[in-house]
């Protein structure tokens, strides 16, 4: 029976790399824009499946959860808070917000592990 | 510090296969003492707006036997869970107002309470994620939508809406099975 290697080494989710692999994401497919009604549901689809690949191609054994909010940008108040039940040691979770003139973007990014 | 994990790991994965050719049945649990700290099921309730930094040097690695199942034996009730949301959501906010600094406790609490709902089911071996939205209703627009990446044939999700005069709720319950 031969050994099973894991080809990525590393334990554990590293919540700075998906930090940046969304921010990434998000400044790729936004930019510039302006809020609109009509491309909102395609940037935000695009924008999750593009982290959601790149966060697979790290080549960790996490299965992920990905989530977003937009918001127009006034005055308008808004809640998010999130409560999660898992193993601490190797899940992790990591938020981003980003914004520019016109909308605010709440990124969610959870991970959880799986065993091999 | 790495070097040494994976160098335990290596160890450590060798030596469990030896024993898992003996025992068939259970799971057995083997922990590295590296802080003498146990696994258990640690309900911490943090409110953080940046992205958590995970903490390398008390990071444990838990080697778990086989279990030799291919699949969930209790699948996990979405529709009694969106009863369950749509319960909780309605108790806690039919009367209410949108204030900011009620809301803000309002979602902590929200979340919390599902989650222990959820817990109480009892379903096993399935790890969950509660996320709750509070936001103001007066005429904007939003947009909230997630992807996820797993086994859809043993994971899934439930959500619920709510909504009053001035503001609105969303819930949503992540299952994820530990496989």
């Amino acid at each position: 029976m031969e050994e099973y290697h894991r080809h990525c080494e590393e334990v554990g989710f590293s919540a700075d790399e998906a930090h940046n692999i969304v921010k990434e994401c998000i400044d790729g497919v936004l930019g510039g824009e302006d809020y609109n009604q009509n491309n909102i549901n395609q940037w935000t689809a695009s924008i999750v499946e593009q982290s959601l690949t790149h966060l697979v191609k790290l080549g960790k054994a996490y299965k992920y959860i990905v989530t977003c909010a937009v918001v127009q940008r006034s005055a308008y108040g808004f809640h998010t808070a999130s409560s999660c039940f898992w193993d601490t040691t190797s899940d992790g979770t990591c938020t981003v917000r980003w914004e520019n003139r016109t909308m605010n973007f709440f990124f969610n990014v959870f991970a959880i592990a799986i065993v091999l | 510090m790495m070097m040494s994990e994976i160098a335990k790991d290596r160890m450590a994965r060798s030596v469990r296969k030896r024993g898992s050719v003996s025992s068939l049945n259970g799971r057995e649990f083997r922990q590295k003492e590296l802080h003498g700290n146990t696994k258990n099921s640690r309900n911490t309730v943090s409110f953080t707006d940046e992205p958590s930094q995970q903490d390398n040097a008390s990071r444990l690695t838990v080697q778990m036997e086989n279990t030799y199942q291919l699949g969930p034996t209790k699948h996990f009730p979405a529709v009694i869970v969106n009863h369950i949301l749509k319960d909780v959501l309605t108790n806690y906010l039919q009367e209410e107002q949108y204030e900011p600094e009620l809301c803000r406790q309002m979602t902590k609490t929200i979340s919390e309470v599902i989650k222990t709902q959820v817990k109480d089911l009892m379903i096993p071996r399935y790890k969950l994620i509660v996320i709750v939205h509070i936001g103001q209703l007066k005429s904007q627009s939003i947009l909230i939508g997630s992807r996820c990446l797993w086994d859809p044939k043993s994971d899934t999700f439930s959500s619920y809406v709510f909504r009053n005069s001035s503001l609105f709720a969303l819930a949503s319950v992540y299952a994820v099975y530990f496989e």
